[in-house]
């Protein structure tokens, strides 16, 4: 018996001994599904192959819940180590991320070898709170104005000359619809959060802001919010660019539709389809040619007390890598690479993508016209209240004076705690 | 006037039924049509060139087949435990006399009336905790016990004679003897009835594995099909692709099990029927 | 349900010192034993999350930053809360819908195929057909209704289209969208609760009936005086099962309409499942809970005492 449990301590002891200091295994969460997670999933398998003393446990799926799980996950104590944070979430995430400048075990941005000035200023700036740099960029995605090259050339349009004045958008509009195809549609597959973007677009191309800077109050009822939105119900109805409930991805790909404001996520669907498409800035249709955008960033949720040092460091390897080699991140999603480097990489330059759309968006975001979403630990509820109005206006229910009264009302009702 | 009311309901039966079975029959069509004709206007009834392409790409798109697999063991696992817990709590508040029986009999049975909704946070933090957020244990375990099981059961063993346990007793019988020996065997109605039940309210189970599971390869079919629709919401073939496979298993179950099932129903509802 | 006293029986292998602990003791040990493996999973997973819920009710859920107990504010502010006062009503109004239509359409079908005179094999299958939509999971049907009632390619529209009715878009109208998805749904529940009362039905002595057709009594007053009240049991069961359903109803809404358009569909659960999971307000969305919880047991027993089924109950 003696013996026995001599050769089972032997045993524990000697895999102790071997295992110890060996593998270091962290756990990345991310809120990628589909072609982003694919892409994800090659990154980190490359990582993985570089890196075997680092073993890397991806979860990935839909974004629902994302963020409930992260700070639940935080709570219960057993948080991933590498996290996605999109950047307008940061003020609801700040009390659930580790400050990477500040960690329990130092500045693990000198740590992990991050360079803040291969990230476009803007973009770093925005993971910053309270004087702590919370997150690494990753991507910056955002809309862009996809058109048909064929109808364009059957509605009498220059093909490689897309409008890029309010004039020459109308025009090309009405031509387009002249030649019996939907001219215009906004919004993607007019989801109502997408309604929603497209409103914003002609809103703060305007020159509008949807809150004041300390955010007491909605600043969007007035006459720039009212012309952006008839103008949004306008393309659907009085103008007759598109239907109420048409879905714009599905009539660009079946070729019936002239314009689209759609996301550089679109790019692999599009070429599956076979149209003979091209792409453009988003038009300077009211004064400044913003387009609708956003951030994915890096983040590490915060770790329980005693996390060793070498767990936070393998995280941080993971999240340069992953920033280094975002040129794969972005010829498979789309996303424009947040790190300099992944955007010098040739075997991006010479990709269709890159060369079809990406370095126009790239060209965007360089220029600073890419607009965030709003930046308020409630945002996801002012946003929802917004577009649940958008939404019927666009469809008839209530005019556009109204639905902006509604949002208004409610947004301010959620901004008073309400 | 009798023979105008018997054709009336005999053919007046038929047409109800084919109008209550066309939304299935619809989507049955729709799987196997190609787009050119899903997209027609006016409608084309039939497919005019049967297609399996929907299938295919269903296939190559999805791991359909894990989720299959997922529900499979989900709805097998919840099943074999509940019947286990269930029996033997159910034989404790039907055979057995301890005090505090009947009250705690009570409390389980108004749980019945209780909606998951109010549990599903602490639900989920207790997962999360317990590091069984996003695996199907995780999915399986809120789901059973089931107090209707409880119910179910005590009321059957409590109608069963009892002869041959007294007899059984005087020959120095254990308590779980008499559960094992006499009472399983001779309950074996009731133990299928709510078998298939918590079955098939497992396999339909929708809301808490939704929020429980995130991985498309771990999530269960109900879920998987959620994931369709949101991805491709146009792709209708797909779609009725994935709903007319998903719905196959319940067809098939139905068609043997047809007579089990209807008197499980009537069993659960605890009319004697 | 009132306890026969057991005669206690001695298991004679069990517990060595027998002698030392009292019969009563053992036999609360055993009985306590066989309901543990049952207890353990309802106590974890029934009772601790709802008992926890409404702790967390109570509170304003910032663990990182300090949660503050405000007691009834969260309720207060629910209240207060123009979308879930919108929730809730269209709680009710699905529930109002869903309700009394399953019921009655479940016994007609169960009266119809009770009372069949004609082919048995043709009643066999219309009963299978009325019964089978219930097997299956919501996400099939909501898939197949929203395919019927599709504004441009659903069977629906086409067949008013065809009549030259003006088709409303059902589920993208703030109007028609609750009654489509209430209507998927009767089409999902009554077979099962037609079964319940064929059960019913078939439990009905014969001879009650000769009696009634002897005293010459009117269908009618078969129905009312002999029928229904003697269906009680399986109408209080289908009641409080559906109206359970009613308001819990999430899987269909979610899938037809997310809630939309605007705020038409979001039912109770779906605003909690927005306020837990979208916005992280742990405390309102159980406070949520808890009131869906308190109305679902308002709405059981209102309906017990209206159709005075309490001694049913027992």
């Amino acid at each position: 018996m003696k013996k026995f449990l001599g050769v089972l301590v032997g045993i524990a002891v000697s895999w102790w001994l071997v295992s110890f200091g060996q593998v270091v295994e962290i756990e990345f969460n991310t809120l990628f599904h589909e072609a982003d997670a694919k892409a994800m999933e090659n990154i980190v398998n490359l990582f993985q192959s570089l890196h075997p003393e680092i073993k890397v446990r991806l979860v990935q799926g839909r974004w629902a819940q994302y963020y409930a799980e992260l700070r639940l996950s935080v709570i219960a104590g057993n948080p991933p180590q590498l996290g996605i944070c999109h950047v307008n979430r940061l003020v609801e995430m700040v009390d659930y991320l580790t400050p990477l400048d500040a960690s329990p075990v130092g500045n693990l941005l000198e740590l992990g070898g991050i360079d803040p000035a291969l990230f476009p200023e803007a973009t770093w700036k925005a993971g910053q709170m309270g004087g702590h740099q919370y997150l690494i960029p990753l991507d910056t995605h955002g809309w862009g104005l996809w058109y048909n090259k064929d109808i364009f050339a059957a509605a009498g349009l220059d093909p490689d000359k897309p409008p890029q004045t309010y004039d020459e958008f109308v025009a090309a509009c009405e031509a387009i619809k002249k030649a019996g195809y939907y001219a215009f549609h906004p919004a993607e597959d007019a989801l109502p959060r997408k309604l929603r973007r497209a409103w914003e677009i002609f809103y703060y191309q305007m020159g509008g802001e949807l809150f004041d800077p300390a955010f007491t109050h909605a600043t969007f009822n007035n006459e720039k919010g009212l012309k952006a939105l008839e103008f949004l119900v306008n393309i659907f109805n009085a103008y007759g660019w598109n239907v109420v409930g048409g879905n714009g991805y599905a009539q660009f790909t079946a070729g019936k539709l002239g314009m689209l404001f759609a996301g550089n996520w679109f790019y692999p669907t599009v070429k599956q389809s076979g149209v003979n498409f091209g792409y453009a800035p988003v038009p300077n249709l009211f004064g400044i040619p913003y387009t609708w955008g956003a951030s994915h960033q890096l983040c590490i949720p915060l770790q329980p007390a005693g996390t060793p040092r070498e767990v936070y460091l393998a995280a941080m390897k993971l999240a340069r890598f992953i920033t280094e080699n975002a040129y794969l991140w972005t010829m498979t999603g789309g996303h424009i690479a947040a790190n300099s480097k992944a955007l010098e990489d040739p075997r991006l330059l010479t990709s269709d993508y890159w060369k079809e759309s990406g370095h126009i968006l790239n060209d965007m975001i360089q220029k600073g016209l890419v607009r965030f979403p709003i930046n308020h630990p409630r945002g996801s509820e002012l946003e929802k209240a917004i577009e649940t109005y958008i939404e019927l206006a666009v469809i008839g229910q209530i005019s556009p004076a109204e639905a902006l009264a509604k949002a208004e009302a409610e947004c301010n009702r959620i901004l008073q705690g309400g | 006037m009798a023979k105008y009311s018997f054709i009336l309901t005999n053919t007046g039966l038929l047409l109800l039924s084919a109008l209550w079975a066309f939304p299935s029959l619809w989507v049955a069509l729709t799987a196997f049509k190609p787009n050119s004709d899903i997209f027609s206007i006016p409608i084309t009834f039939f497919p005019t060139k049967p297609t399996f392409e929907h299938f295919i790409r269903l296939f190559t798109k999805w791991p359909f087949n894990r989720w299959l697999l997922n529900s499979l063991f989900l709805a097998g696992f919840v099943t074999v435990v509940s019947l286990i817990a269930c029996t033997l709590a159910a034989f404790s508040f039907a055979r057995l006399s301890w005090r505090g029986r009947d009250t705690l009999f009570l409390i389980i049975l108004a749980s019945m009336l209780l909606p998951m909704e109010v549990s599903i946070v602490p639900l989920y933090f207790m997962m999360v905790q317990f590091k069984l957020f996003n695996t199907i244990y995780g999915a399986a375990l809120p789901l059973i016990p089931l107090p209707i099981g409880v119910f179910l059961l005590r009321q059957f063993f409590l109608n069963i004679p009892r002869d041959l346990e007294d007899a059984a007793k005087i020959d120095g019988c254990s308590s779980f003897g008499v559960l094992w020996r006499i009472i399983i065997p001779n309950s074996l109605p009731a133990l299928s009835a709510y078998g298939i039940y918590i079955f098939n309210y497992a396999w339909n189970e929708f809301l808490w594995s939704l929020i429980v599971l995130r991985d498309p390869k771990k999530v269960t079919l109900p879920v998987g099909l959620r994931l369709v629709q949101g991805a491709f919401e146009l792709d209708y073939g797909l779609i009725n692709a994935a709903a007319f496979l998903a719905s196959l298993p319940s067809l098939l179950v139905f068609l043997i099990l047809r007579q089990r099932l209807i008197r499980g129903i009537t069993l659960s509802s605890g009319i004697k029927g | 349900m009132g306890g026969r006293k057991e005669t206690p029986f001695l298991p004679p292998n069990v517990l060595p010192m027998k002698h030392l602990l009292s019969k009563r003791f053992r036999q609360e040990i055993e009985g306590l034993l066989f309901v543990f493996p049952y207890l353990l999973l309802w106590g974890t997973f029934v009772l601790w999350p709802l008992g926890y819920g409404v702790y967390l009710s109570l509170f304003d859920w910032h663990p990182i930053r300090g949660s503050k107990f405000v007691g009834f504010a969260n309720y207060i502010a629910l209240f207060k809360d123009v979308r879930f006062l919108n929730a809730l009503s269209n709680s009710f109004k699905f529930a109002a819908m869903v309700v009394p239509l399953v019921l009655i359409v479940a016994f007609l079908f169960a009266l119809l195929l009770w009372g069949w005179k004609g082919n048995r094999h043709l009643s066999s299958f219309a009963q299978a057909v009325f019964f089978f939509p219930y097997l299956l999971t919501v996400s099939v049907i909501a898939i197949t209704w929203r395919w019927l009632l599709d504004p441009d390619f659903g069977f629906v529209t086409f067949i008013f289209k065809y009549f030259r009715i003006p088709a409303p878009t059902f589920l993208s109208d703030p109007f028609w969208a609750l009654p489509a998805v209430a209507l998927a749904t009767v089409w999902w529940l009554s077979g099962y609760r037609m079964v319940v009362f064929q059960a019913a039905l078939g439990d009905i002595p014969q001879d009650l009936f000769e009696v009634a057709i002897l005293d010459g009594a009117h269908l009618n007053q078969i129905l009312f005086r002999v029928i229904l009240p003697l269906m009680k049991p399986a109408i209080l069961f289908s009641l409080v099962l559906t109206t359970i359903s009613a308001f819990r109803t999430f899987g269909q809404v979610l899938m037809m309409t997310e809630g939309g358009p605007g705020r038409a569909t979001e039912v109770l659960a779906l605003y909690i499942y927005w306020n837990a999971f979208e916005y992280f307000r742990i405390g309102r969305a159980a406070a949520a809970g808890v009131v869906m919880l308190f109305f679902t047991l308002l709405l059981t027993l209102l309906g017990v005492k209206i159709l005075g089924l309490r001694s049913e109950l027992y």
